[in-house]
């Protein structure tokens, strides 16, 4: 079944910059899916016109049979809360504990005042322990998140999108800021949360070899274009039409030595 | 070629040219409209300083009576400090009315300004409601707080509700500018992660914009509170509103009493010594955390 479909999907900045032009996918429950391609290729648009951050000019973006597009503010709320994004820079609130952030997931479900307050149920705090304890922060939970290393403020990131309860995570450069070991835990736990959770997983990535060792797919974009979209084994010269002619031998050079 | 190769050749051109590309003078500040505008400020305000002194009109004043004179009286004051009108229970109950007068002020004030402030931060309000927001207080802080209470005092009468209305409307004014930027310095990521998980605006105003700035806001606040107890000692005399001020007022303008002019003056003192004292361990401790 296809959690996502991506119809004609084009977004313009201005009248000038032609970020995504006329991308057309789809992807199945629990896939991982890899977006590669050069930075300013359009992949972070990608991602933010799924989950409506950004509204797209043209085309259609079907999450779970609804078309994202047509929704009204209230219901497009509903709908992102089966969405969880994750970031390059992490995204927490450094002034808050780790249980207070991950927590933070839950805000789409409750009201107003719920919310406002940070009042949650049992359930919610019992569902939060165990995510953190799965991602091995137990040591952490009170901490405060400015004083966590980069990889475990991913861990939170990656915690606070699952406490969502989503289908589909949408993942931005998640290890771009890493070091290779961090990096390597990050994606570990992703590939886990997508084969053993069934969460549909679409990450943004640009480092090749990464992508090519973890992803069940690949979607390679190249100035707005997917001009790649299959199984992660790229021969030299796909790789080189994904990121231009002339650069294809450095990417994976750069690529070998797992680079942010 | 590139930038390697350029460097290179830089560097093994015949000595004349390099001297060539030496004498060629290279300029690095270019005189923009500013600058200018800034100059020719600067050098009329010099010659009309200068003008100034040469046209006083001096009477028959002599500069160094005046000056003596004004050293003694100094002197009474600073150094023979004593009770006359009223003792140190009174003293430290007119102390306290000040205080409670820059208290209350600056809590409704930062209060309404809480709110306001969210408004006017542009990353959580519209550009239009941001602006419309900003160009009002920007006009409410060009008037001073003493002119405030005033044209309050039209209504209210000269006392402590005008002077109340006053200060908290020049509080507003400056705190609304104070929180909407500190507001406007919370990372966009973290909004953005709350507004992707479908949090609504109140939830990620209150669970992340609010927590990010907690510090700046309470320096600010903490800031505003020390302006505002130097306003009240002001309004006491300016505007009647009672507490030390008022008492300072009476000894300067009915009594002439130097002494007890002089023993307020260090009580004040004292107080905001205080104020500044807190203000620093405050802050210290908001850094730590
Ligand atoms: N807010 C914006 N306004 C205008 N242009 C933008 C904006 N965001 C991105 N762009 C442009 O859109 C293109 C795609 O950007 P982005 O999606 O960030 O690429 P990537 O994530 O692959 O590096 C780039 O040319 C970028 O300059
Ligand atoms: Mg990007």
């Amino acid at each position: 079944m296809n959690v996502l479909e991506v119809k004609n999907l084009t977004k313009k900045y201005g009248t000038e910059t032609l970020a995504l032009s006329d991308l057309n996918f789809s992807v199945k429950e629990g896939e991982f899916v890899s977006v590669i391609g050069q930075s300013g290729a359009g992949k972070s648009t990608l991602l933010r016109c799924i989950n409506r951050m950004i509204d797209a000019t043209e085309g259609e973006v079907i999450f779970a049979g609804v078309n994202m597009c047509k929704l009204d503010k209230k219901a497009l709320r509903k709908q992102r809360r089966k969405i969880g994004m994750i970031f390059q820079h992490y995204n927490l609130v450094n002034q808050l504990t780790v249980i207070e952030n991950v927590l933070h997931g839950r805000l789409g479900y409750k009201s107003t005042l719920a919310g406002v307050v940070g009042s949650y149920t049992n359930e919610e705090k019992r569902q939060a322990f165990e995510i953190i304890d799965m991602l091995g922060l137990t040591e952490q939970v009170y901490k405060r998140c400015d004083q966590l290393s980069g990889g475990q403020k991913q861990r939170v990131g990656i915690a606070r999108a699952l406490i969502q309860n989503p289908k589909l995570l949408l993942c931005d450069e998640p290890i771009a800021s890493l070091d290779p070991n961090a990096s390597k835990v990050i994606m570990d736990h992703l590939r886990n949360i997508s084969t053993k959770l069934g969460i549909t997983c679409l990450v943004n990535l640009h480092q090749v070899d990464v992508a090519l060792k973890y992803a069940d797919r690949i979607i390679g974009i190249n100035k707005g274009k997917i001009v790649y979209d299959g199984p992660p084994d790229l021969t030299a010269e796909q790789i080189h039409m994904i990121y231009g002619s002339q650069a294809g031998e450095l990417i994976i050079d750069i690529g070998g030595r797992n680079e942010s | 070629m590139n930038f390697s190769e350029t460097l290179k050749s830089l560097w093994v051109q015949s000595p004349g040219k390099r001297q060539g590309i030496a004498a060629k003078k290279y300029i690095i500040k270019r005189a923009n409209k500013a600058s200018i505008v800034m100059n020719i400020t600067l050098i009329s305000l010099a010659i009309l300083t200068i003008y100034g002194f040469f046209t006083f009109e001096y009477k028959d004043v002599k500069i160094l009576e005046v000056i003596a004179a004004t050293a003694a009286n100094f002197k009474t004051m600073l150094l023979e400090p004593r009770f006359n009108h009223f003792d140190l229970s009174k003293g430290l109950y007119q102390v306290g009315v000040t205080l409670g007068l820059a208290f209350l002020t600056t809590l409704i004030g930062g209060f309404i300004a809480l709110f306001l402030g969210l408004l006017a931060a542009q990353n959580l309000s519209s550009l239009i409601v941001s602006n419309i927001i900003k160009g009002f207080v920007a006009f409410v802080r060009a008037v001073p707080t003493v002119l405030w209470v005033l044209i309050f005092a039209v209504a209210a009468g000269l006392g402590s509700v005008a002077a109340v209305i006053g200060m908290t409307f020049h509080t507003v004014g400056y705190l609304i500018k104070a929180y909407s930027e500190s507001f406007e310095e919370v990372d966009a990521g973290v909004i953005e992660a709350l507004k992707g998980s479908g949090a609504n605006w109140w939830q990620i105003v209150f669970q992340a914009v609010i927590p990010s700035s907690a510090t700046y806001l309470l320096s600010w606040t903490f800031m505003r509170f020390e302006i505002n107890y130097m306003n009240a000692v002001a309004m006491g005399a300016a505007a009647g509103a009672g507490g030390i001020g008022y008492e300072l007022f009476m000894d300067s303008s009915f009594y002439f009493d130097l002494r007890e002019i002089g023993l307020i003056t260090y009580f004040i003192l004292a107080i905001a010594v205080m104020l500044e004292f807190i203000s620093i361990k405050l802050k210290v401790k908001l850094r730590e955390d």
